[in-house]
C-alpha cells in the first residue's frame, strides 16, 4: 500500500547540548518550531495541528508547548516510542495528511535530560531487564563482543564508526560536539561497558528539532511554488520475541523495517543515497545497516574502516555525524534526522553535503523490551 | 506470644522456584519451543497450543558478556552482565555472572544457576532473584 507523500515545507532546529535549567524544554521547543515556520514562510495559523514526540517531557508536554508558541486550542498529541519518539510523530503527521485530516502539520521533537537522566538511560523498572542491572550501554557492548567473535571484526574496525561521524559533525552547526577525534581517543576513553568507552556511545543532550509537513493543499496555502523534498514513506515495527539460540546480531527487527518502508515508498535499497542511521553507539550502527540489507552481513565494521561509509564513500551514513556527535535528546533525535535528510536533499548541507544526493533513508531504534530484539524501530524515506 | 517465621521467596513468583533452585519456562506442546519467563503464546510457532510451565535446566553457557563499569546512581559496579544460552532447553536470557574475575570471563564459558537475595519485601522476608556463577576453572585436562 502507497500513501500519498508529505512535502517538507521547512524545517528548523536548535543546536544539541548541555542546557542550564532555566532553558526548558518547552522553550526549546518554541525555538525549534519557530525555525522550521520561518524556514517555510508561514505563519502559525496555517497550521492545522500540532504533533510532539518526546520520552522524559512529562504528562501533556505537547501542550504546553503549543501555549508558549501560539498553537493553543490545536489538535496536539504526544508520541512516545524512546528513541523513535520524534520519528514516530513524523509519521502519525505523515498519515494524518494521507488521510485528508490536517494539510499543515508541525512535528517537534524535543527533550530535556541533562537534568533528569544520570549514567545513561535504561528500561522501564518494570521489565524484567532493567531487575538484572541492563542498561543500554550493556546490551550494546554485548552485541559488539558478539559481533567481533563471529565476524574477525577488530575493535579499532568498531571505534572507527565514531571517528568518521565526528569528522562529519565538524561541519554541522548544530552538532553538540564539532571536533574531530582520532582512533587512540577512542580506543582509551573511560570504560563503559566494555569493549566500549565513553567515545563509543552517545552522550546525554537537550534539544529540539522541527518539521513543518504539507499536503499539496497546504503547500497552496503556504504559497508555496517551489519544489520541496517529500517523506514518501515512514515504517514503523516493534521487537518480536526471540525463541531458540540464534545470532543475537540477526536484527530481524531491521529487516522487517527496511520491507516496510521499500513497499510504503516504492523506493528500493538501491536507490539510497545516504542514510540518517540511530548510531546510538558505535556498533549499532554497524548492525543496523546490515540488518537494513544496505551493507553485506559481517562486512559493516570493515566497511566502516575502509571509509565505504563516510562522506565520498560508497554509501555516507551519518554526514551530520549522527547520534554520537550531534547529540542525543531522545525524543528529538528522529526529527532532526528528518531537518538533516531536507537539507541534504535541497543541496543545503554545506561541507557535509552528500553529492547528488536525491533519496535518502533515516532511522531510529527506540528501547529495549525483555526477550524481543527491540522496541521500536522507523524507517523514513525521503526524496527531492 | 507468637513466634513468625519468614521464609525466603521468590521475587517474583512466576520466574522460579526455590527448592530445587529453578528457572521456570514454558513449553509449547505443538513445537516443543521453550520460553523464559513463561508466555501466554509460543513465539515459536504462535499456534494457541497449550503451554506447559516447566522448570528449566540449571547449566549454561556465555553467549556473550560484558563488563558494566558506568551505571546510574545506586547501582555497584563493576559487575558482569551476560547472555546467558541454556543449551538443553534453547532458552537465552540475560544475567549478572558471579564467582570469576571480569577480566576473565570468556565467551562459551559454563555457568550455573544461582539463587541470591535482591532485596526485602515490606514483611521482612527476602526476596530472590537469580544470576549465573562461573564453574570452577580447575577442570581436569
Amino acid at each position: 500500500m502507497t500513501l500519498a507523500p508529505a512535502h517538507v515545507a521547512g524545517v528548523g532546529m536548535i543546536r544539541f547540548g548541555k542546557y542550564p535549567a532555566d532553558v526548558t524544554l518547552e522553550g526549546m521547543a518554541v525555538r525549534a518550531a519557530r525555525a522550521a515556520l520561518e524556514d517555510a514562510g508561514a505563519g502559525l495559523d496555517t497550521v492545522d495541528g500540532l504533533y510532539v514526540g518526546h520520552v522524559f517531557g512529562g504528562p501533556v508536554a505537547g501542550q504546553r508547548i503549543a501555549a508558549q508558541l501560539g498553537l493553543d486550542g490545536r489538535p496536539v498529541s504526544n508520541h512516545e516510542n524512546y528513541c523513535a519518539s520524534g520519528a514516530t510523530a513524523v509519521r502519525e503527521a505523515w498519515v494524518a495528511l494521507a488521510a485528508g485530516l490536517h494539510d499543515v502539520a508541525l512535528v517537534i521533537g524535543v527533550e530535556k535530560m541533562t537534568d533528569r537522566v544520570a549514567g545513561g538511560v535504561r528500561p522501564d523498572p518494570g521489565d524484567l531487564d532493567a531487575a538484572v542491572g541492563y542498561v543500554m550501554a550493556a546490551g550494546h557492548a554485548m552485541s559488539a563482543r558478539r559481533y567481533m567473535a563471529d565476524h574477525g571484526a577488530t575493535r579499532d574496525q568498531i571505534a572507527a564508526v565514531a571517528v568518521k561521524n565526528h569528522a562529519h559533525s565538524v561541519h554541522n552547526p548544530y552538532a553538540q560536539y564539532q571536533k574531530p577525534i582520532d582512533l587512540a581517543q577512542v580506543l582509551d576513553a573511560r570504560p563503559i561497558a566494555e569493549p566500549l568507552g565513553l567515545l563509543d556511545c552517545s552522550p546525554i543532550s537537550d534539544g529540539a528539532a522541527a518539521v513543518l509537513l504539507c499536503s499539496p493543499a497546504g503547500l497552496r496555502r503556504l504559497g508555496i511554488t517551489a519544489s520541496t523534498p517529500r517523506v514518501l514513506g515512514v515504517g514503523l515495527v516493534s521487537g518480536s520475541v526471540q525463541a531458540g539460540l540464534g545470532d543475537p546480531n540477526a536484527e530481524d527487527v531491521s529487516r522487517r523495517a527496511g520491507e516496510q518502508t521499500w513497499e510504503l515508498s516504492g523506493v528500493g535499497p538501491d536507490d539510497v543515497d545516504l542514510v540518517e542511521m540511530h548510531d546510538c553507539f558505535t556498533i549499532a550502527e554497524i548492525v543496523r545497516m546490515e540488518g537494513l540489507g544496505l551493507v553485506p552481513r559481517g562486512e559493516g565494521a570493515a566497511w566502516t574502516a575502509a571509509g565505504h561509509t563516510g562522506l565520498g564513500g560508497r554509501l555516507p551514513v551519518n554526514p551530520s555525524g549522527g547520534l554520537l556527535s550531534r547529540g542525543h535528546p531522545v525524543g528529538a533525535t528522529g526529527a532532526a534526522q528528518v531537518c538533516e535528510l531536507t537539507w541534504q536533499l535541497r543541496g543545503d548541507a554545506g561541507g557535509r553535503q552528500v553529492e547528488g544526493a536525491r533519496t535518502g533513508l533515516a532511522y531510529c531504534k527506540g528501547g529495549t523490551v525483555n526477550g524481543t530484539d527491540g522496541g521500536s524501530v522507523t524507517t523514513v524515506v525521503m526524496s527531492r | 506470644m507468637s513466634t513468625t517465621t519468614t521464609v525466603d521467596r521468590p521475587f517474583r513468583a512466576d520466574l522460579l522456584t526455590l527448592d530445587p533452585p529453578r528457572l521456570l519456562g514454558s513449553r509449547c506442546s505443538a513445537c516443543g519451543t521453550t520460553t523464559f519467563p513463561p508466555r501466554g503464546f509460543c513465539p515459536g510457532c504462535r499456534s494457541g497450543a497449550e503451554l506447559e510451565t516447566v522448570p528449566l535446566t540449571t547449566e549454561g553457557r556465555i553467549c556473550s558478556f560484558t563488563v558494566v563499569r558506568q551505571a546510574p546512581p545506586g547501582v555497584e559496579v563493576p559487575y558482569v552482565l551476560a547472555q546467558v544460552d541454556l543449551p538443553s532447553d534453547e532458552v537465552r536470557l540475560m544475567a549478572t555472572v558471579v564467582g570469576v574475575a571480569p577480566e576473565r570471563v570468556a565467551l562459551d564459558q559454563p555457568v550455573a544457576l544461582e539463587l541470591h537475595p535482591v532485596g526485602t519485601a515490606d514483611d521482612g522476608t527476602t526476596l530472590l532473584g537469580y544470576r549465573f556463577r562461573a564453574h570452577p576453572e580447575e577442570v581436569a585436562a
